[in-house]
């Protein structure tokens, strides 16, 4: 932790509300990334700022300091992050119990018709990736994505989610062999 | 020399401390080890372009904007955290009086307190009363799952913990099994929170989560909690 945060963040912890926003002016942008790329949508990473700075505020007093402010505040944006993906899923699934069918018309929809906004923001990979991503279980998809997206090493990973070292390694493996596997077809046509 | 597995070259590909000794010089020398190293950098190489799109340069100054005005009612001051437990330690209190004066009454075969109230009226309050004791003890839970220490909480369990009994001695009563199964076992996280020291080591920490996580135990808080709202609703 630097200097500055330091300061900033003992003079927020007695309510300092100039110094707290001083945190969020510095870290905003890299929460931001983790957000978009655990929620992979610009609005909902937006809120997810916002959210992790609230908890941060509320929980401030608690920090201290034996991992570094950035890994804590990824720590909090991950949670929020994946208590959204979370309600999203419980959406989807009442969704489909409650379809006399049993599928969601919209899921059988032909996938070669994107939508304009869809085709201006994400190219074939993100197309191919996002969903890969979604599938992941919740401790995979946040290793990696920590691990591959923010450079975080494997013990601030853990440090981050709360969990083993060794955990936090499996989960970056496994999710790695089933990205690979989602993106074999498309590497050998490649390659 | 046997060839380096795939985790440890996902653990190289990271430059990874944990990487095993000699592998890179294996790698080095191992045409066939060399070449799935090439496949796997090759593979996370397209993950790269995924690309997070650039923030609007207002980000900060937006979220700051949104969330300010929240933030004084977000950290409870610690006046209202000593009016909120007065409060829990009243409700307390008058659910107390009630029970004694119900037992008394029910062994005088005089007509109970609440006896005035339909059936329907006394499963509301009941129904009610239940889903908020297990919103403050979610509410708990998330927070302690999401922080590294405990401060306050233990305090906050305690009131639970009593709550929680007189809760489930009216549903004993009533005989409803599932919901008083859920309350045992809130009630003995709970009880472990309000026992445990102030300063908990990051170890114990992470079994306290952890055991919170595997048991489902938030999870089925939420759900049991959902369904008491929604019954207490339709009642």
């Amino acid at each position: 932790m630097d200097l500055g945060d330091d300061i900033a963040i003992s003079r927020a912890r007695r309510g300092d509300r100039d110094a707290f926003r001083v945190l969020v002016e510095r870290h905003a942008k890299a929460v931001y990334r983790l957000a978009y790329r655990m929620t992979t949508n610009e609005t909902d990473a937006e809120d997810m700022v916002q959210e992790t700075f609230l908890r941060a505020w509320k929980q401030i007093g608690k920090f201290d300091g034996r991992a570094s402010f950035p890994t804590w505040l990824h720590r909090i944006c991950a949670n929020c992050s994946l208590d959204l993906i979370r309600a999203r899923k419980r959406k989807q699934d009442l969704y489909r119990t409650s379809d006399d069918d049993g599928g969601d018309p919209f899921a059988q929809l032909p996938a070669a018709a994107p939508s304009p906004e869809r085709l201006a923001q994400s190219s074939q990979i993100s197309a191919i990736l996002v969903p890969a991503l979604n599938d992941l279980t919740e401790m995979e998809r946040t290793a990696f994505v920590m691990r591959h997206y923010e450079g975080m090493g494997i013990e601030e990973i853990s440090v981050a989610l709360g969990v083993q070292p060794g955990a936090a390694k499996h989960s970056v493996f496994r999710a790695v062999q089933k990205l690979r596997r989602v993106l074999e077809p498309v590497m050998s046509a490649g390659r | 020399m046997t060839h380096i597995t795939e985790e440890d070259l996902v653990l190289l590909y990271y430059n990874e401390a944990d990487a095993p000794q000699g592998a890179r010089r294996h790698l080095r020398e191992c045409g066939e080890c060399a070449s799935a190293a090439r496949k796997l950098a090759q593979d996370l190489a397209v993950c790269n372009e995924w690309g997070v799109p650039e923030p609007d340069a207002d980000l900060a100054r937006s979220v700051w904007a949104q969330i300010a005005p929240q933030l004084d009612e977000s950290r409870p001051h610690r006046y209202f955290r000593w009016l909120r437990i007065a409060g829990v330690l009243a409700a307390t209190a008058t659910l107390l009086l009630v029970a004694f004066v119900a037992g008394r009454a029910s062994r005088q075969r005089t007509p109970s307190i609440t006896a005035g109230l339909s059936k329907q009226a006394r499963e509301r309050i009941l129904a009610i009363t239940l889903a908020d004791h297990l919103d403050r003890a979610e509410m708990l839970l998330t927070e302690i799952s999401d922080d590294s220490q405990m401060s306050d909480e233990r305090a906050r369990a305690q009131d639970l913990v009593e709550e929680g009994r007189l809760m489930r001695q009216t549903l004993a009563r009533d005989g409803q099994t599932p919901t008083l199964a859920m309350l045992d076992e809130v009630e003995r996280f709970m009880l472990e929170i309000a026992n445990a020291p102030e300063r908990t080591t990051p170890a114990e920490m992470r079994e306290l989560r952890d055991r919170i996580g595997s048991g489902s135990l938030l999870f089925k808080v939420r759900i049991i909690e959902s369904n008491l709202r929604n019954e207490g609703q339709k009642l």
